[in-house]
């Protein structure tokens, strides 16, 4: 360090690396419900106050109780931020939808009974059947659809809409 | 960032550094700072009338000199909170010379209390206050400036050492111009003011002293490289 003090970059890369390693244990030993994200993290932020303070290093002194003062402090600083952090997150539960009206809900929404929608699809009429049977199950274009069918993309908008329509009337009056 | 990518931009950037020097030595620039200052102060304020007489009496002196090495006590303790891997028991130093101008000021009330007649001499005596953070002010943002240099282990502890310095030292200089000597008048209105410096500069601790800022400069650093 003292080396370091006087601006040799080799002395103090070297420093730094040796010390790193038992930084981690350190910190792991200390904090073991971090992850391994967290734990490089909080080495990181140690490293980096080491530098910040290098000029505080007597050389008289053990280098040892120096380096462990600074990285217990860190920790402890941690904690106190893990701490305050927590205290001021609400939990919540993870809600699937925005709002709990059944409207919002359509896409989520799962045929339980297939056999039921197709049955509920061969009694619609044919204009509004071969709608849904092209833009819906084979997921056609609404222009491919309307050239395959000879109709206008107006006429199969306003088809499909119909068909929709009937369907969630049919499925849930059952 | 990855910690290896990381030490190799610290050495990058690993300019040669100032070492700080001892606390003792640190705190002797200080005084070399705050001593003039108060000087000036008492000179301005113009000292008491009866201050040849006081030097000749022995609370006076005990009471001063334990007040100015409650300040000097309070100054290493303070500086050496900042330097890691010092023995924390460092931090009680200023408490021998405390207690002694503690001791000495209640010693003096007790008097008072059994010759009769304390309570009636009790006034309220609100110049203290702004006298003491007068006198203390320059003291008080030198040893601020000097702490920040520092590592912030303990921001709250080095902070109420600082602001006891810096009020012990004011205390020092207003006895020299404010002629209250009376012992309950000083321990309630002085050393009452005195306490709650301390207690506000502590309070304020964090909001010099602090991980943060020190590791933020850092990290403009790398980035500007």
């Amino acid at each position: 360090m003292q080396a370091a003090q006087a601006g040799d970059m080799r002395a103090y890369e070297r420093l730094l690396r040796e010390i790193t390693p038992r930084l981690r244990q350190m910190v792991r030993k200390r904090r073991q419900f971090f992850t391994a994200e967290e734990v490089e993290d909080l080495v990181q932020e140690i490293l980096l106050s080491i530098h910040a303070v290098r000029a505080t290093y007597d050389p008289k002194r053990p280098f040892m109780p120096w380096l462990s003062t600074i990285a217990h402090n860190r920790l402890i600083d941690s904690a106190r931020r893990f701490y305050r952090g927590k205290s001021n997150e609400v939990q919540m539960d993870e809600l699937p939808v925005t709002f709990a009206g059944d409207w919002t809900n359509i896409e989520n929404e799962e045929y339980r009974d297939p056999e039921e929608l197709s049955i509920a699809i061969k009694s619609l009429p044919e204009g509004q059947r071969k709608a849904i049977e092209m833009l819906k199950l084979r997921e056609m274009s609404l222009k491919e659809a309307a050239a395959a069918s000879g109709t206008t993309i107006g006429a199969l908008k306003i088809s499909i809409h119909r068909a929709v329509l009937n369907l969630r009337k049919a499925l849930n009056k059952e | 960032m990855d910690t290896d990518k990381l030490i190799a931009s610290l050495t990058e950037n690993a300019d040669p550094v100032q070492r700080l020097p001892s606390p003792w030595v640190r705190t002797a620039s200080w005084f070399a700072i705050a001593v003039p200052y108060i000087a000036v102060i008492v000179m301005m304020m113009a000292p008491r009338d009866d201050l040849a007489v006081k030097f000749t009496d022995f609370r006076f002196l005990l009471e001063q000199i334990a007040a100015l090495c409650t300040a000097i006590g309070a100054a290493v303790a303070a500086f050496q909170s900042i330097v890691p891997g010092y023995n924390r028991r460092f931090l009680l130093l200023p408490l021998v010379p405390l207690s002694v101008w503690l001791a000495s000021v209640g010693e003096g009330c007790v008097e008072a209390w059994l010759r009769g007649g304390a309570l009636q001499n009790f006034t309220s005596d609100f110049l203290c206050i702004p006298a003491i953070a007068l006198v203390g002010m320059l003291p008080a943002v030198a040893m601020a400036l000097m702490l920040r240099k520092g590592a912030p282990l303990w921001p709250h502890t080095s902070a109420a050492l600082g602001g006891l310095a810096a009020a012990g030292l004011g205390n020092f200089g207003l006895r020299l111009f404010h002629g209250q000597d009376a012992s309950l008048m000083v321990l309630v209105w002085q050393m009452g003011t005195v306490f709650m410096l301390t207690i506000l500069c502590g309070w304020a601790g964090r909001l010099f002293l602090d991980w943060r800022p020190v590791v933020a400069r850092v990290r403009r650093n790398l980035a500007a490289h």
